[in-house]
């Protein structure tokens, strides 16, 4: 019942936005939230469902982005083979960066993925040849159909349809048999290995799951923007993907979205006249007080909220 | 030929020296917390904008500005440990919240320095001798520069194993290292120990950032540049638990830096030290310069 009032809400809201909103930059910066939000689901899934760390998911990002980008203007592709391409270029750095978890943990797997982001972001600025390096590419083509370019509305559609579909993905994967395992795993490694489940595979599975839907938003980032620079790729980046999952609820469904909607849109709430210096720091230090006094995210914080308004009594089998 | 080895040799050990200082930092912190300040490079930044306002612009004299502003870091260690560790701590918050709020304490000190110092490089005053002293050797010219490095390190290290070794505290704190929970049977106040962890992490890294100054200018660099995760390699390098092994470790991460520089490619310099820390960590995550496991 919870879950499909739930889908509802969220396809009506998805659909009524661009109708009621025709600010261009509202818009614009609504598309980047939800960018945010589908990488940030897929850290929620790595993190917080398959208990991996990453802090070179900006590597990723930056690996979508620019092979969809190459493959667009380069080669002359379509947009869906660019997407599709930075997407699988993703997921096969992904099954790579995988490895090293089989034997390390926590701080150590952390620093392998910053200098995954790192060589990453240095390999971007120094290949001129093909990302142009810091001088940037242009020229990627906006998104269009049949000939004709879609307004940024449409591309929220577009988005937002997306976005449901990896928090879908990830739904069906949490309640299935892998997603169990996946659980467990994040519980207790060897426990898990000794009931006879390869937690090798699953790792696999998460860093290339995560992996994909960080490439998939690199290459929508790439072609919303038309324009790629190292900037967006920087190891802050990277850790404010983090603080995004950690935000929105790294066990909750909801996190990767409320996360990445919220921290992309708390800095433009907080550019008032005269602060335009003290945004950044200030929403820094909101970070900082929601992890620190709760740590479970708003993610579960908004359920309970969403519940009290439409009386919904929790369903202990299925919780979203 | 050889003596462009020996002149790469003094310089990157040197400045792999300061790496190793940066490395220090996050050893104490997870001798005696397990935990991982990301926040950590911060300190190096913090302590030469203080640094520099002391001496350029309160004219405060080398020593008074030296010792003041590495107090301040050392306060702002204990403010780590009250403010950010221990409200997560009693939360119920593990080590993703510690990481993720150490990340943006370090994003937040960037856009403090940004806008309080603005975002342009400082110069720093050569009191560490300006880039034309040097001290001719054997035709090796050692720029007085790093002979300071190399001093201050010296004292440094010595003023570390005095009070790690012959000190109370120094002796409990190692104690704690070990076990808590048996060093805290033993009646050791294991709070006070975390506090010296915090405060010897924090002044550590504070005066490596003083020493890195300048080589890289009172700039954000300091703090948002790949030094930090340069500390983190040679931290690893040592095995995360061995202080002496730290200082080896960046030492050796310097010199292969330097050498990389000289034989293949500047541009891919930083590529290729990170290899060398994603393979150490695979290969051998206890560290290569760790001859004395869990012991301090």
């Amino acid at each position: 019942m919870k879950k499909t009032i739930f889908v509802i809400g969220a396809i009506l809201l998805i659909i009524l936005f661009p109708l009621f909103v025709k600010n261009s930059y509202h818009l614009y910066l609504m598309n980047r939230a939800l960018i945010h939000a589908i990488l940030a689901t897929g850290l929620v899934f790595l993190t917080g469902f398959a208990g991996q760390i990453s802090l070179g998911q900006a590597g990723f990002y930056a690996i979508g982005a620019y092979s969809s980008a190459y493959f667009t203007v380069k080669l002359g592709m379509p947009i869906v083979v660019g997407v599709i391409a930075g997407i699988v270029i993703s997921v096969i750095a992904g099954f790579l960066l995988s490895i090293p978890s089989f034997k390390l943990k926590a701080f150590f797997l952390s620093l392998v993925t910053i200098a995954f982001g790192q060589i990453v972001w240095m390999l971007v600025i120094n290949l001129t040849p093909i990302t142009g390096g810091p001088y940037g590419f242009f020229g990627i083509p906006f998104y269009s159909f049949g000939g004709e370019m879609l307004s940024f509305g449409q591309v929220f559609w577009l988005f937002g349809g997306l976005l449901l579909l990896s928090v879908f993905i990830m739904f069906r994967i949490k309640h299935s048999h892998f997603g169990r395992a996946m659980l467990a795993m994040n519980d207790d490694d060897v426990a898990t290995e000794t009931c006879g489940i390869s937690t090798k595979k699953l790792k696999i599975a998460a860093f290339g799951f995560s992996a994909g839907l960080a490439g998939l938003a690199g290459a929508l980032y790439a072609h919303l923007a038309g324009f790629l620079s190292p900037e967006p790729f920087t190891f802050f980046e990277s850790s404010n993907f983090v603080a995004m999952a950690v935000v929105g609820g790294l066990r909750h469904m909801s996190g990767g979205v409320v996360g990445g909607i919220g921290l992309t849109l708390l800095p433009e709430f907080l550019r008032f006249g005269g602060w335009e210096n003290y945004y950044l720091m200030v929403t820094s230090l909101i970070v900082i007080v929601i992890v620190i006094f709760m740590p479970m995210g708003l993610g579960p914080i908004l359920e309970s909220l969403f519940r009290k308004v439409f009386r919904v009594k929790r369903n202990n089998t299925k919780t979203l | 030929m050889l003596q462009d080895i020996l002149q790469n040799i003094v310089s990157g050990a040197s400045i792999g020296a300061t790496y190793g200082l940066v490395g220090l930092g996050v050893v104490f912190l997870w001798l005696t917390i397990s935990r991982i300040n990301f926040a950590n490079i911060s300190s190096a930044m913090l302590a030469a904008y203080l640094f520099y306002s002391f001496y350029t612009q309160l004219n405060l004299g080398f020593f008074i500005s030296f010792v003041l502003s590495v107090a301040i870091i050392g306060l702002y260690g204990l403010g780590l440990r009250i403010f950010i560790y221990e409200p997560i701590r009693k939360r119920g918050g593990g080590r993703l919240e510690f990481v993720v709020a150490t990340l943006m304490l370090c994003t937040f000190w960037l856009n403090f320095i940004i806008v309080t110092y603005g975002a342009l490089p400082k110069p720093f005053p050569p009191v560490f001798g300006g880039s034309n002293d040097f001290i001719s050797l054997g035709g090796i010219r050692i720029p007085s520069l790093y002979l300071n490095i190399y001093l201050v390190i010296a004292i440094l290290m010595v003023f570390i194993y005095f009070i790690l070794n012959k000190t109370l505290i120094g002796k409990s704190f190692r104690a704690a290292a070990q076990n808590r929970e048996a060093a805290a049977l033993m009646g050791i106040d294991v709070k006070v120990t975390t506090s010296l962890s915090f405060i010897l992490a924090t002044v550590v890294v504070g005066i490596a950032g003083i020493l890195l100054a300048p080589i890289y200018f009172v700039s954000l660099e300091l703090g948002g540049g790949s030094i930090g995760v340069k500390g983190f390699a040679s931290a690893v390098l040592g095995g995360l638990t061995n202080p002496y092994g730290t200082i080896l470790g960046g030492i050796s991460l310097g010199l292969l830096e330097n050498f990389s520089t000289l034989y293949i490619s500047s541009t891919y310099r930083d590529v290729i030290s990170f290899s060398v820390l994603v393979a150490v960590l695979i290969l051998k995550p206890s560290g290569i310069f760790n001859w004395k496991r869990k012991k301090i």
